[in-house]
């Protein structure tokens, strides 16, 4: 998989048909501002978003929803991770507007950090301690 | 091409030619300018006098510069005929209605829909049997981006933020048993497509139940702003073919269904996505304004088409201008009917708006202060002389709002109604020197950027260049990045934020399956039923019409009359004019 690199590569996407972007945008701006590389790819399938991750070659994938149904497609997504071998060598986040009480299930789908509103700092850390422990292993 | 003149050149024009009768006379000007300089001098604080401008900075903020007090001064040459007049006369700064608000209260229109067809249904008659005097429905995800419920993209989407519809039968269920001749319908179709879609399935409804379309009230949203920029989507068509569609829209609505505000030029959604308010008012004049151009090519009467055009505002934190602004576009707009496009009757010249407090400035901490962010906006936009108004809820981090929490926003509109007394009186903030000075700078300001899109070629280009999508990801990043360094300050988030923070339990809506599943019945069953012959001719004769010229509406009526789905008409239109992909993504 990817080679040790200086810029972590974080791929930002939405599921379909999301139509707020505002927060994508947002943590565009947060990631380029820590030093990160960023593809900013817009609405896509599930499956598509893993095409894209595989093909740009990230470390990082990053979901933002707002308008419900995240947890369908949020399986869908990590199921097409598995399917095509980059689920454990990934980072997977997930951010926006959703109820809290489904962290749990996203967290236990394997994303590793799940943000309803949050700070820079707390994206970029989760972020390197997540990379850190995905190469340890 | 013969270069033609600027907005703001004409109507600098126009104020030379008419010079001006200022209300103060020289002579107490120059003592209170005498007065001032001495009092600044001596009586204010060295630290305010060299401080004297502050710029406020705020989320959604236009960065004005604020003096520490205002005077006479600052509207030296004030024309209080000119400038202000009387209500319900021009130029309209302090009002459409010679009453206002003793008149006609603004109307309480909140935003409403999840479920299915049936439950909206429900609701809808449940809230008309408390008293609602107009109904406001979104749609959801599936239908705004319009996909048909059964295809993969509409995936966990159906039936979440809003009521879904594929086709005319839902348009039935929604509407069953109320009185669409009576009852004015807000229809939230935001784009120029799905207006083109979903407005003839209503259109068919009301024949099928033999109600005549000149007896129907209610608006659409139809601002291609709002599909070619504001929102995110899988897929696009060209601008310049968007902007067409939404002239389709208003000239065949104008024509057929002449009670139907068939357009609401919809600033809040590109501030909310990240713009001052300068750049949602400059934005959206500009539309207007290439609109009128666009319908004076037709051949079509300014004034004919002009009375039912309807703007919708973001008020957000900055209180004073907030109102300030709707005064001041009020004022410009009623300039540029007037002087640009000669409009002879005051209606054509008329801002009529809706606001909807600011949801962007409302935080996931500490939600009950989002009750007293909510109440402050829409104060301001009642103080401005809006006509409707929708009060966000306080749970809206969270969730679309539970129903104890859109009683609450009701609740804050009755309060400023029926207890704050401020409806009263017309324009009470008229004549204030701040407010007066703050509302011509804000005129000001908003007609140098309609100047700046019509330089770079009119609001068209400026959307198929990508300058206005630039616009909005420099104006979010920036100010992300003042929140982060606490200039912006966010009370409960980085302005004395509780240590010890607990996120509230709140009520929050669920995806619910079965609907989704439902809708996938009903549309197999359409399928079998509808005569799909029928169904294909309609869709080629809508296809060949999009690239001829033809106005699209009277097609989609066609497909509509067929039974022809959401979606089906959706690819027709991608077919015909191609895809377009908006400049901000990799």
């Amino acid at each position: 998989m990817a080679q040790p690199r200086n810029k972590i590569k974080v791929l930002l996407a939405q599921f379909p048909l999301e139509t707020h972007s505002r927060g994508i945008i947002t943590v565009a701006g947060m990631l380029k501002d820590a030093g990160m590389e960023v593809v900013l790819i817009g609405n896509e399938l599930p499956e598509r978003i893993i095409d894209a991750a595989i093909q740009e070659d990230v470390d990082v994938v990053g979901i933002s929803t707002y308008c419900g149904g995240e947890l369908a497609l949020a399986d869908d997504l990590m199921k097409a991770a598995e399917e095509k071998g980059i689920k454990e060598s990934t980072v997977f986040l997930l951010g926006g507007i959703f109820p809290p009480k489904n962290i749990p299930k996203l967290k236990e789908m394997g994303f590793d950090g799940t943000f309803l509103s949050t700070t820079k700092e707390e994206i970029v850390s989760c972020i390197e301690k997540a990379i850190a422990s995905k190469r340890r292993r | 091409m013969k270069s033609e003149k600027t907005t703001k050149e004409i109507l600098e024009e126009r104020a030379k030619a008419e010079g001006r009768t200022p209300l103060y006379n020289p002579e107490a000007l120059e003592k209170i300018k005498a007065e001032f300089e001495r009092w600044k001098n001596t009586t204010v604080p060295e630290r305010d006098r060299e401080n004297w401008e502050i710029t406020p900075h705020t989320i959604l903020g236009s960065e004005i510069p604020r003096e520490l007090l205002y005077t006479p001064l600052n509207t030296a040459d004030l024309d209080y005929e000119k400038d202000l007049g009387f209500s319900g006369e021009e130029p309209y700064t302090r009002g459409i209605h010679p009453n206002m608000y003793r008149g006609r209260i603004f109307t309480k229109r909140q935003l409403f829909g999840a479920g299915s067809p049936e439950e909206c249904n429900r609701r809808m008659k449940m809230l008309l049997e408390h008293g609602a005097t107009g109904t406001n429905w979104a749609l959801d995800l599936a239908t705004v981006q319009m996909f048909d419920s059964d295809e993969p993209e509409a995936k966990g989407q159906v039936a979440t933020v809003g009521v879904p519809i594929d086709c005319v039968e839902d348009m039935e269920v929604i509407c069953r048993d109320i009185p669409i001749d009576k009852i004015s319908a807000s229809i939230v179709t935001h784009y120029p497509r799905n207006t083109a879609i979903i407005f003839p399935m209503y259109l068919v409804m009301a024949e099928r139940r033999g109600i005549p379309w000149d007896k129907l009230p209610g608006s659409v949203q139809n601002d291609f702003i709002m599909e070619s920029v504001v929102r995110s989507a899988p897929e696009y068509i060209p601008p310049r073919d968007d902007f067409r569609i939404q002239c389709d829209n208003i000239e065949f609505i104008r024509k057929h269904v002449p009670q139907w505000n068939y357009v609401t030029l919809n600033g809040y959604n590109l501030r909310e996505w990240g713009t001052s308010g300068i750049t949602e008012m400059a934005v959206a004049v500009a539309n207007g304004i290439e609109i009128m151009k666009e319908m004076s090519r037709r051949g079509h009467d300014i004034d004919w088409i002009a009375e039912r055009l309807a703007f919708f505002w973001a008020p957000a934190n900055d209180f004073f201008e907030e109102v300030a602004r709707i005064r001041a576009v009020r004022r410009l707009w009623y300039k540029i009917m007037k002087h640009r496009f000669e409009a002879k009757r005051p209606r054509s010249m008329w801002m009529r708006c809706h606001v909807q407090t600011s949801g962007v400035s409302l935080t996931r901490e500490e939600p009950m202060n989002n009750v007293i962010r909510a109440a402050y906006h829409a104060l301001a936009a009642v103080l401005g002389g809006a006509q409707s108004l929708h009060v966000d809820s306080y749970d809206e981090a969270y969730s679309v709002p539970s129903e104890e929490a859109s009683l609450l926003s009701l609740r804050t509109q009755q309060i400023i109604e029926a207890e704050t007394q401020i409806t009263q009186v017309v324009d009470p903030l008229g004549g204030s020197f701040y407010v007066e000075a703050l509302t011509n700078e804000i005129e000001k300001r908003i007609l140098d950027e309609v100047d700046e899109i019509e330089r770079m070629g009119g609001i068209i280009e400026a959307v198929a260049s990508g300058w206005l999508h630039h616009k909005v990801a420099r104006h979010i990043e920036r100010e992300q990045r003042m929140i982060d360094s606490g200039e912006i300050k966010v009370v409960g988030r980085n302005y004395y934020p509780d240590p010890n923070l607990k996120l509230p339990d709140i009520w929050v809506h669920e995806y619910d399956e079965t609907i989704a599943r439902q809708m996938r019945d009903k549309l197999a069953r359409l399928r079998q039923r509808r005569d799909n012959e029928k169904v294909t001719s309609a869709l080629q004769a809508l296809k060949e019409a999009c690239k001829r010229g033809d106005n699209v509406m009277e097609y989609t009526l066609e497909c509509a009359r067929a039974d022809a789905t959401v979606g089906e008409m959706r690819r027709v239109f991608t077919e015909a004019f191609g895809s377009w992909k908006p400049p901000i993504f990799t």
